[in-house]
Protein backbone atom coordinates (compact mmCIF):
# COMPACT_ATOMS: atom_id res chain seq x y z
CA UNK A 1 0.00 0.00 0.00
CA UNK A 2 2.60 2.43 1.04
CA UNK A 3 4.20 1.49 -2.07
CA UNK A 4 1.41 2.03 -4.48
CA UNK A 5 1.50 5.73 -2.49
CA UNK A 6 5.13 6.37 -3.07
CA UNK A 7 5.20 5.37 -6.92
CA UNK A 8 1.66 7.16 -7.85
CA UNK A 9 3.30 10.96 -6.16
CA UNK A 10 6.66 10.44 -8.03
CA UNK A 11 4.18 9.50 -11.55
CA UNK A 12 2.50 12.54 -10.16
CA UNK A 13 5.17 14.44 -9.79
CA UNK A 14 6.40 14.22 -13.30
CA UNK A 15 2.96 14.73 -14.57
CA UNK A 16 2.85 18.20 -12.83
CA UNK A 17 6.41 19.39 -13.71
CA UNK A 18 5.32 18.93 -17.38
CA UNK A 19 2.20 20.41 -17.06
CA UNK A 20 0.68 23.40 -18.95
CA UNK A 21 0.09 25.11 -15.47
CA UNK A 22 3.51 24.97 -14.99
CA UNK A 23 4.61 26.72 -17.63
CA UNK A 24 1.98 29.45 -16.86
CA UNK A 25 3.52 29.74 -13.35
CA UNK A 26 -0.04 29.19 -12.27
CA UNK A 27 0.58 26.13 -10.12
CA UNK A 28 4.13 24.64 -8.98
CA UNK A 29 4.78 22.02 -6.41
CA UNK A 30 8.34 20.74 -4.73
CA UNK A 31 9.63 18.04 -2.18
CA UNK A 32 9.56 18.56 1.93
CA UNK A 33 11.40 15.27 2.45
CA UNK A 34 12.51 12.26 0.70
CA UNK A 35 9.72 9.70 1.85
CA UNK A 36 7.92 11.34 -0.53
CA UNK A 37 4.81 12.23 1.75
CA UNK A 38 5.33 15.84 2.49
CA UNK A 39 5.11 18.12 -0.77
CA UNK A 40 4.61 22.22 -0.43
CA UNK A 41 2.39 23.73 -3.05
CA UNK A 42 2.08 26.72 -4.74
CA UNK A 43 -1.46 28.19 -6.20
CA UNK A 44 -1.44 31.63 -8.22
CA UNK A 45 -4.52 33.94 -7.33
CA UNK A 46 -7.02 33.93 -10.39
CA UNK A 47 -7.24 36.65 -12.62
CA UNK A 48 -10.59 38.99 -11.46
CA UNK A 49 -10.60 38.02 -7.80
CA UNK A 50 -9.43 39.43 -4.92
CA UNK A 51 -6.35 36.99 -4.70
CA UNK A 52 -5.13 38.03 -8.54
CA UNK A 53 -1.08 38.84 -8.22
CA UNK A 54 -0.66 36.48 -5.08
CA UNK A 55 1.18 33.47 -4.53
CA UNK A 56 -0.42 31.00 -1.99
CA UNK A 57 1.64 28.31 -0.96
CA UNK A 58 -0.11 24.75 0.54
CA UNK A 59 1.37 22.18 2.96
CA UNK A 60 0.40 18.68 1.21
CA UNK A 61 0.41 15.34 3.45
CA UNK A 62 0.61 12.30 1.35
CA UNK A 63 -1.25 9.39 3.51
CA UNK A 64 -0.22 6.10 3.15
CA UNK A 65 -3.44 4.60 2.18
CA UNK A 66 -2.75 7.12 -0.49
CA UNK A 67 -4.81 6.96 -3.75
CA UNK A 68 -7.59 5.43 -1.99
CA UNK A 69 -8.01 8.55 0.44
CA UNK A 70 -7.31 11.59 -0.18
CA UNK A 71 -3.89 14.06 0.48
CA UNK A 72 -4.39 16.29 3.56
CA UNK A 73 -4.02 19.92 2.03
CA UNK A 74 -4.01 23.23 4.24
CA UNK A 75 -3.13 26.72 3.45
CA UNK A 76 0.01 28.05 4.77
CA UNK A 77 0.21 31.53 3.12
CA UNK A 78 -2.64 33.25 5.57
CA UNK A 79 -5.67 33.67 3.36
CA UNK A 80 -9.08 35.60 3.80
CA UNK A 81 -11.76 33.32 2.28
CA UNK A 82 -15.10 31.75 3.43
CA UNK A 83 -14.30 27.90 2.38
CA UNK A 84 -10.75 28.57 4.02
CA UNK A 85 -10.00 28.77 7.74
CA UNK A 86 -8.37 32.29 8.55
CA UNK A 87 -6.44 30.80 11.63
CA UNK A 88 -5.29 27.60 10.66
CA UNK A 89 -5.72 27.56 6.78
CA UNK A 90 -7.77 24.38 6.96
CA UNK A 91 -9.59 23.92 3.57
CA UNK A 92 -13.33 22.87 3.18
CA UNK A 93 -13.80 21.32 -0.13
CA UNK A 94 -15.97 18.32 -0.92
CA UNK A 95 -13.36 16.66 -2.88
CA UNK A 96 -10.48 16.44 0.15
CA UNK A 97 -13.15 14.86 2.12
CA UNK A 98 -16.18 12.35 0.70
CA UNK A 99 -16.07 13.10 -2.91
CA UNK A 100 -12.85 12.55 -3.25
CA UNK A 101 -11.92 9.91 -6.13
CA UNK A 102 -8.47 7.45 -6.32
CA UNK A 103 -8.15 8.89 -10.33
CA UNK A 104 -7.66 12.72 -9.15
CA UNK A 105 -4.10 13.92 -9.05
CA UNK A 106 -1.91 16.62 -6.99
CA UNK A 107 -2.18 18.54 -10.23
CA UNK A 108 -6.43 18.25 -10.24
CA UNK A 109 -6.16 18.96 -6.59
CA UNK A 110 -4.27 22.02 -6.65
CA UNK A 111 -6.78 23.31 -10.04
CA UNK A 112 -9.87 22.65 -7.90
CA UNK A 113 -8.41 25.00 -5.02
CA UNK A 114 -7.98 27.62 -7.45
CA UNK A 115 -11.13 27.07 -8.92
CA UNK A 116 -12.40 27.49 -4.96
CA UNK A 117 -10.30 30.89 -4.83
CA UNK A 118 -12.61 32.16 -8.12
CA UNK A 119 -16.39 30.60 -6.84
CA UNK A 120 -16.39 30.41 -3.08
CA UNK A 121 -19.28 28.86 -1.51
CA UNK A 122 -20.39 30.89 1.37
CA UNK A 123 -23.05 28.60 2.18
CA UNK A 124 -20.99 25.80 3.06
CA UNK A 125 -18.12 27.58 4.59
CA UNK A 126 -15.30 27.08 7.12
CA UNK A 127 -14.86 29.95 8.46
CA UNK A 128 -18.38 31.42 9.72
CA UNK A 129 -17.29 35.32 9.81
CA UNK A 130 -15.41 35.51 6.64
CA UNK A 131 -18.88 33.51 5.28
CA UNK A 132 -20.92 36.34 7.09
CA UNK A 133 -18.92 39.15 5.64
CA UNK A 134 -19.06 38.11 2.36
CA UNK A 135 -22.78 37.69 2.06
CA UNK A 136 -23.83 40.48 4.55
CA UNK A 137 -20.76 43.46 3.55
CA UNK A 138 -19.40 41.80 0.13
CA UNK A 139 -17.61 45.35 -1.01
CA UNK A 140 -15.84 44.94 2.69
CA UNK A 141 -15.33 41.36 2.18
CA UNK A 142 -13.04 42.20 -0.95
CA UNK A 143 -11.51 44.77 0.56
CA UNK A 144 -10.15 42.54 3.32
CA UNK A 145 -9.17 40.12 0.83
CA UNK A 146 -7.64 42.04 -1.17
CA UNK A 147 -5.88 43.59 1.69
CA UNK A 148 -4.77 39.84 3.22
CA UNK A 149 -3.15 38.96 -0.14
CA UNK A 150 -1.20 41.57 -0.54
CA UNK A 151 0.21 41.42 2.85
CA UNK A 152 0.70 37.68 3.06
CA UNK A 153 0.56 36.73 -0.88
CA UNK A 154 2.45 39.29 -1.82
CA UNK A 155 -0.73 40.70 -3.89
CA UNK A 156 -0.87 44.85 -6.01
CA UNK A 157 -3.48 46.21 -3.79
CA UNK A 158 -2.53 48.32 -0.83
CA UNK A 159 -4.69 49.61 1.57
CA UNK A 160 -3.71 52.75 3.82
CA UNK A 161 -7.07 52.78 5.69
CA UNK A 162 -6.58 49.47 6.43
CA UNK A 163 -2.71 49.75 7.80
CA UNK A 164 -3.36 52.71 9.58
CA UNK A 165 -6.11 51.26 11.79
CA UNK A 166 -3.62 47.74 12.41
CA UNK A 167 -0.87 50.46 13.44
CA UNK A 168 -3.19 52.14 15.89
CA UNK A 169 -3.81 49.09 17.46
CA UNK A 170 0.00 48.33 17.14
CA UNK A 171 0.45 51.10 19.16
CA UNK A 172 -1.34 49.42 21.79
CA UNK A 173 0.58 46.60 22.27
CA UNK A 174 -1.34 44.31 19.72
CA UNK A 175 0.61 41.94 17.65
CA UNK A 176 0.38 43.22 13.89
CA UNK A 177 -1.25 39.88 12.63
CA UNK A 178 -3.61 39.49 15.59
CA UNK A 179 -4.78 43.24 15.23
CA UNK A 180 -5.41 42.23 11.47
CA UNK A 181 -7.67 39.50 12.35
CA UNK A 182 -9.91 41.10 14.71
CA UNK A 183 -10.34 44.11 12.78
CA UNK A 184 -11.07 42.13 9.76
CA UNK A 185 -13.65 39.99 11.68
CA UNK A 186 -14.91 43.37 13.28
CA UNK A 187 -15.59 44.81 9.85
CA UNK A 188 -12.71 47.34 10.39
CA UNK A 189 -14.62 48.85 13.00
CA UNK A 190 -11.78 50.39 15.09
CA UNK A 191 -13.78 51.11 18.24
CA UNK A 192 -15.64 47.62 18.35
CA UNK A 193 -11.97 45.54 17.73
CA UNK A 194 -10.65 47.44 20.85
CA UNK A 195 -13.58 46.50 22.80
CA UNK A 196 -13.21 42.64 21.69
CA UNK A 197 -9.14 43.22 22.42
CA UNK A 198 -9.61 44.50 25.77
CA UNK A 199 -12.71 43.23 27.41
CA UNK B 1 1.91 -14.29 -17.15
CA UNK B 2 3.87 -11.23 -15.08
CA UNK B 3 4.56 -11.96 -11.67
CA UNK B 4 1.63 -9.40 -11.12
CA UNK B 5 -1.04 -12.03 -12.05
CA UNK B 6 -2.07 -14.34 -9.03
CA UNK B 7 -5.53 -14.15 -9.80
CA UNK B 8 -6.25 -17.66 -10.65
CA UNK B 9 -9.16 -18.12 -13.30
CA UNK B 10 -11.35 -20.59 -11.07
CA UNK B 11 -12.08 -17.25 -9.30
CA UNK B 12 -14.32 -16.17 -11.56
CA UNK B 13 -16.36 -19.19 -11.40
CA UNK B 14 -16.43 -19.20 -7.36
CA UNK B 15 -17.57 -15.49 -7.56
CA UNK B 16 -20.45 -16.61 -9.31
CA UNK B 17 -21.67 -19.09 -6.45
CA UNK B 18 -21.51 -16.04 -4.15
CA UNK B 19 -19.35 -18.05 -1.30
CA UNK B 20 -19.36 -15.76 1.79
CA UNK B 21 -16.46 -16.12 3.88
CA UNK B 22 -14.02 -17.24 1.87
CA UNK B 23 -14.07 -14.45 -0.49
CA UNK B 24 -14.22 -12.05 2.85
CA UNK B 25 -10.65 -13.07 2.76
CA UNK B 26 -9.67 -12.80 -1.09
CA UNK B 27 -10.10 -8.40 -0.60
CA UNK B 28 -7.92 -8.31 2.59
CA UNK B 29 -5.17 -11.18 3.77
CA UNK B 30 -4.89 -13.15 0.33
CA UNK B 31 -3.83 -10.15 -2.14
CA UNK B 32 -0.68 -9.93 -3.82
CA UNK B 33 0.05 -6.60 -2.78
CA UNK B 34 1.19 -6.83 1.26
CA UNK B 35 -0.92 -4.60 3.16
CA UNK B 36 1.35 -3.70 6.34
CA UNK B 37 -1.78 -2.28 8.17
CA UNK B 38 -3.81 -5.38 7.93
CA UNK B 39 -0.75 -7.43 9.56
CA UNK B 40 -0.03 -5.31 12.20
CA UNK B 41 -4.17 -5.59 13.71
CA UNK B 42 -3.72 -9.93 12.51
CA UNK B 43 -7.91 -8.84 11.17
CA UNK B 44 -9.08 -7.39 8.29
CA UNK B 45 -10.12 -4.36 8.09
CA UNK B 46 -13.10 -2.09 6.24
CA UNK B 47 -13.85 1.00 5.24
CA UNK B 48 -18.04 1.70 5.94
CA UNK B 49 -17.52 5.15 4.53
CA UNK B 50 -14.11 6.45 2.60
CA UNK B 51 -13.03 7.89 6.17
CA UNK B 52 -14.27 5.05 8.33
CA UNK B 53 -11.81 2.30 9.09
CA UNK B 54 -12.30 -0.21 11.23
CA UNK B 55 -11.15 -3.50 11.87
CA UNK B 56 -13.45 -6.14 11.42
CA UNK B 57 -14.63 -7.11 14.79
CA UNK B 58 -15.72 -3.68 15.72
CA UNK B 59 -17.94 -3.15 12.15
CA UNK B 60 -22.05 -2.78 13.73
CA UNK B 61 -24.50 -5.38 12.45
CA UNK B 62 -25.61 -2.59 9.95
CA UNK B 63 -21.96 -1.74 8.71
CA UNK B 64 -21.13 -5.72 8.20
CA UNK B 65 -24.39 -6.37 5.92
CA UNK B 66 -23.19 -3.15 3.86
CA UNK B 67 -20.21 -4.42 3.53
CA UNK B 68 -21.16 -7.86 2.75
CA UNK B 69 -23.24 -6.38 -0.40
CA UNK B 70 -20.51 -4.42 -1.20
CA UNK B 71 -18.35 -7.47 -1.46
CA UNK B 72 -21.05 -9.34 -3.03
CA UNK B 73 -21.86 -6.66 -6.10
CA UNK B 74 -17.90 -6.36 -6.84
CA UNK B 75 -17.61 -10.11 -7.32
CA UNK B 76 -20.51 -9.52 -9.79
CA UNK B 77 -18.32 -7.38 -11.85
CA UNK B 78 -16.45 -8.66 -14.85
CA UNK B 79 -12.78 -9.73 -14.81
CA UNK B 80 -11.13 -9.76 -18.10
CA UNK B 81 -7.25 -9.99 -19.41
CA UNK B 82 -6.07 -6.87 -20.71
CA UNK B 83 -5.87 -7.18 -24.36
CA UNK B 84 -3.44 -4.09 -25.28
CA UNK B 85 -5.72 -2.75 -28.05
CA UNK B 86 -8.07 -1.03 -25.58
CA UNK B 87 -7.50 3.27 -25.63
CA UNK B 88 -7.19 3.07 -21.91
CA UNK B 89 -3.38 2.55 -21.57
CA UNK B 90 -2.66 2.68 -17.72
CA UNK B 91 -4.66 1.72 -14.61
CA UNK B 92 -5.34 5.56 -13.64
CA UNK B 93 -5.42 4.13 -9.91
CA UNK B 94 -1.91 2.81 -9.68
CA UNK B 95 -0.75 4.89 -12.44
CA UNK B 96 1.26 2.28 -13.88
CA UNK B 97 0.66 0.96 -17.40
CA UNK B 98 -1.61 -2.29 -17.89
CA UNK B 99 0.60 -5.67 -19.41
CA UNK B 100 -1.09 -7.48 -21.86
CA UNK B 101 -2.75 -9.74 -20.39
CA UNK B 102 -2.87 -8.78 -17.09
CA UNK B 103 -6.24 -9.09 -15.07
CA UNK B 104 -8.82 -6.18 -15.41
CA UNK B 105 -11.96 -5.40 -13.38
CA UNK B 106 -14.44 -4.01 -16.00
CA UNK B 107 -16.96 -1.24 -14.45
CA UNK B 108 -20.25 -0.84 -16.07
CA UNK B 109 -19.25 2.51 -17.51
CA UNK B 110 -16.62 -0.10 -19.61
CA UNK B 111 -13.46 1.83 -17.73
CA UNK B 112 -11.00 -0.61 -16.29
CA UNK B 113 -8.42 -1.03 -13.45
CA UNK B 114 -6.52 -3.96 -11.93
CA UNK B 115 -8.40 -6.36 -10.38
CA UNK B 116 -6.66 -5.52 -6.77
CA UNK B 117 -6.80 -1.80 -7.38
CA UNK B 118 -10.06 -1.26 -8.08
CA UNK B 119 -10.99 -3.77 -5.59
CA UNK B 120 -9.36 -1.73 -2.62
CA UNK B 121 -11.21 1.14 -4.10
CA UNK B 122 -14.82 -0.13 -4.48
CA UNK B 123 -14.52 -1.05 -0.71
CA UNK B 124 -14.30 2.13 -0.36
CA UNK B 125 -16.68 3.54 -2.40
CA UNK B 126 -19.08 1.62 -4.98
CA UNK B 127 -18.12 4.65 -7.74
CA UNK B 128 -16.00 4.72 -10.51
CA UNK B 129 -12.90 6.86 -9.69
CA UNK B 130 -12.63 8.11 -13.07
CA UNK B 131 -16.22 9.21 -14.08
CA UNK B 132 -18.14 8.71 -11.10
CA UNK B 133 -20.55 6.68 -11.95
CA UNK B 134 -22.11 4.84 -9.05
CA UNK B 135 -21.31 1.26 -9.45
CA UNK B 136 -24.75 0.22 -9.24
CA UNK B 137 -26.90 3.15 -8.67
CA UNK B 138 -30.08 0.93 -7.26
CA UNK B 139 -28.41 -1.21 -5.16
CA UNK B 140 -26.47 2.17 -3.80
CA UNK B 141 -30.50 3.54 -3.46
CA UNK B 142 -31.28 0.94 -0.91
CA UNK B 143 -28.09 1.42 0.93
CA UNK B 144 -29.04 5.34 1.75
CA UNK B 145 -32.79 4.12 2.34
CA UNK B 146 -32.15 1.32 4.89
Amino acid sequence: MANMAVSRIKREFKEVMRSEEIVQCSIKIELINDSWTELRGEIAGPPDTPYEGGKFVLEIKVPETYPFNPPKVRFITKIWHPNISSVTGAICLDILKDNWAAAMTLRTVLLSLQALLAAAEPDDPQDAVVAYQYKDKYQLFLMTAKHWTNIYAGGPHKFTECDSKIQRLKDMGIDEHDARAVLSKENWDLEKATENLFS
Amino acid sequence: MGNCLQINSTDDISLLRGSESSNTHDFTSDRNVPAPIYSELLQPVFFPSPSTRRPASNLTEEEQVKIAKRIGLIQHLPIGTYDGSKKIRECVICMIDFCVDEAVRYLPCMHIYHVHCIDDWLMRSLTCPSCMEPVDAALLTTYETS
